[in-house]
């Protein structure tokens, strides 16, 4: 799993290079977990080319959440496909994460 | 779902010219089906037309006597062991019985797939028991035994240990047996919420007639090994087919007949 | 009617089938018994704690009963005849070298098969005919590797442990009938005991028990895992397991014992 990460202004932003499923999703959570190790504020992570996130990278997603809470991080989402984002709402995910439409508005909202 | 687009769907299990044999007796004799993505197929058929065989030809479990099986595009007639294995992490089966494992709590029973193939966190991995426990309305009931719980709470675990490795398709055995018709008015809608919702094809196998013209998009009615006819739940409806008609309404009358000629009986008794 | 010489056959036959299948079985278990232990694969070793629990210390106290009582009846019987040619000191020897070679293997694994051998068989048995067996395969998870092989490590592991602990609660059993009741000196009795058990006799009893170990797990996983129909079969499983158990047991026994010390005399 291919992930970019570049800091603008104090935010982490993370472009996801794939789909998050069963198999890469390991992968994702060691990324994030250095991340959230060294209290990283704020995160904000970039679906534009994410297809599919299946149950893993749902949950994947959620412990990343769970971590920032800790220290009092904020995680945001943008980019999401109308398939992706039906994903987050059936599991009742949407209500969780913060999830933006535009880069901007995440940006300006943190 | 409409009947006219499932045509344009890819296929994603098909059967063909299925036969078997169960020690001289003929238990299916020349089955054709095809499933299409995203669909739900009903197997429907009195006890004993071999409609629960056909299921287990579907996954593997069972080997045909000829006729190939053909699951998400590969042949798994001939598949063994590691083959076999790896298309079966791709399906999910929710069985008759339940089939929960006794010696393991409802939490264990759903996340056993991902700690045996996966090499998730467990902290990832009860996040995800969670999720799939909220999806089949168990949340919470994670540490019972499997002892403690109802019979249809069961085949809810059941499903949502089948839906555990985030399945393509997911295979139903008798969902809706020995429940009462709430239970099995919960069990349908679950059915069909996974199947819309994560676009999951189901397969299911059954002889409960309200949940069959209930779920079903399509429809095979299967009767001595063969199957009879194949369409919606309308074109099912208005079957010419007599025996079709007798299974729909449940009447005693028709080409399925359940008795011995008298003539024989009495025989038996002078002789 | 049928020929009743026809019926043995038949009998014989399916006995050599049964046979072929444990063989497969435990050469199954153990090609994966590697490739777990090479691997260290995780999942299965909470399971292996849990049996050598169940297969172990929970039969420890029967086991250790059953070989103390077993130790007082060698010295009791052994002690009228010896009397006779006066070397009733020979009772010590007598209980330590038979309990060694003999009955601490072979009664630790008669118990084992009756305790453990019957609760795999029936367990496994319940699992099948529930359908769980079915599940665990459509699962992609091999019954062999998630249920036989846990099993047979906890009994080979246990098994002759538990031996050992016959052994010497024979010993035991045997000193205190020729202490209190033959007047025997304790020292001289131990001393007797230990001066005629050589190191032979108690590796050939752990080889025996590792052999019984194998023979029990296998017998009573494969009868397990073919069984059919219901309660019932459940039921045949359990008696069968058993009953196979104690002739393989003995057969091996009877083989071990001709190969470790009547094939040099």
């Amino acid at each position: 799993m291919q992930i970019c990460m570049e800091d603008k202004d104090g935010i982490v932003v993370c472009r996801l290079r794939s789909d998050v499923d069963i198999n890469s999703s390991p992968d994702v959570r060691n990324y994030f977990e250095r991340l959230t190790r060294d209290k990283k504020e704020k995160i904000l992570i970039d679906f534009k080319d994410v297809d599919y996130v299946d149950s893993s990278g749902l949950a994947t997603f959620v412990e990343i959440f769970k971590n920032m809470r800790t220290y009092g991080g904020k995680l945001k989402l943008m980019n999401l496909s109308n398939k992706v984002r039906g994903l987050f709402e059936i599991t009742k995910l949407d209500k969780l994460f913060e999830i933006a439409a535009q880069e901007a508005d995440a940006l300006s909202s943190f | 779902m409409a009947g006219a687009d499932i045509e344009d769907r890819k296929v994603v299990a098909e059967v063909k010219g299925l036969v078997k044999d169960f020690g001289g007796r003929t238990v299916l004799s020349g089955i054709d089906l095809k499933v299409r993505e995203g669909e739900t197929f009903v197997i429907m058929g009195g006890s004993g037309c071999g409609k629960s065989t056909l299921l287990r030809h579907m996954i593997g479990n069972l080997k045909p006597s000829s006729g190939r099986v053909y699951l998400l595009g590969t042949d798994i007639t001939d598949f063994e062991g590691a083959e076999l294995d790896d298309v079966r992490k791709k399906i999910g089966m929710s069985f008759q019985s339940s089939a929960l494992f006794d010696s393991m709590t409802v939490g264990e029973n759903v996340s056993l797939p991902l700690r045996e193939h996966t090499k998730l966190e467990k902290s990832v991995i009860n996040i995800m028991v969670t999720m799939k426990l909220e999806l089949v309305g168990l949340r919470g009931f994670e540490d019972l035994m499997p002892s403690e719980i109802s019979g249809g709470m069961k085949k809810r675990v059941g499903i949502a240990r089948a839906i555990a490795m985030d399945p393509k398709i997911v295979f139903y055995d008798e969902p809706t047996a020995g429940l009462d018709p709430i239970m099995a008015a919960v069990i349908d809608k679950l059915i069909l919420d996974l199947s819309r919702k994560l676009s999951i094809t189901s397969i299911v196998v059954t002889h409960d007639m309200k949940s069959v013209l209930g779920i079903g998009d399509r429809i095979a009615m299967l009767y001595e090994g063969s199957v009879l006819e194949v369409g919606t739940a309308e074109e099912i409806k208005n079957s010419q087919n007599a025996t079709v008609q007798q299974f729909i309404n449940g009447s005693f009358d028709g080409p399925i007949s359940f008795f011995q000629s008298k003539a024989d009986y009495l025989e038996q008794l002078t002789k | 009617m049928r020929n009743p010489i026809a019926l043995m056959g038949a009998a014989l036959l399916g006995s050599f089938r049964h046979v072929s299948g444990v063989l497969a079985l435990l050469r199954s278990a153990v090609t994966l018994s590697i490739v777990g232990i090479v691997k260290k694969t995780p999942s299965s070793r909470h399971s292996i704690s849990q049996q050598l629990v169940f297969a172990g210390v929970q039969s420890v106290v029967i086991v250790c009963f059953l070989a103390f009582f077993t130790g007082i009846v060698i010295a009791m019987q052994s002690a009228r005849q010896l009397q006779q040619m006066g070397t009733v000191i020979y009772v010590a020897a007598m209980v330590s070298i038979s309990m060694a070679r003999e009955l601490g293997p072979v009664f630790t694994a008669i118990v084992v098969a009756g305790r453990v051998g019957s609760a795999i068989a029936a367990e496994l048995g319940t699992m099948k005919v529930s359908e769980q067996i079915e599940a665990l395969e459509t699962l992609a998870i091999d019954p062999v590797k998630f249920l036989v092989v846990p099993r047979f490590l906890a009994l080979l592991i246990m098994l002759p442990c538990l031996t050992i602990f016959a052994d010497a609660m024979g010993i035991v059993g045997g000193f205190i009938v020729g202490v209190f009741n033959l007047g025997l000196d304790p020292y001289r009795y131990i001393r007797v005991s230990f001066e005629f058990l050589v190191w032979k006799d108690v590796w050939t009893g752990i080889v025996k028990s590792l052999c019984f170990a194998a023979a029990i797990g296998m017998i009573s996983c494969y009868v397990g895992l073919n069984t059919r129909g219901g309660a019932e079969g459940v039921g045949k499983s359990t008696t069968l397991s058993v009953v196979a158990s104690f002739i393989a047991i003995i057969i091996i026994d009877c083989i071990l014992t001709g190969i470790f010390f009547f094939s040099q005399m």
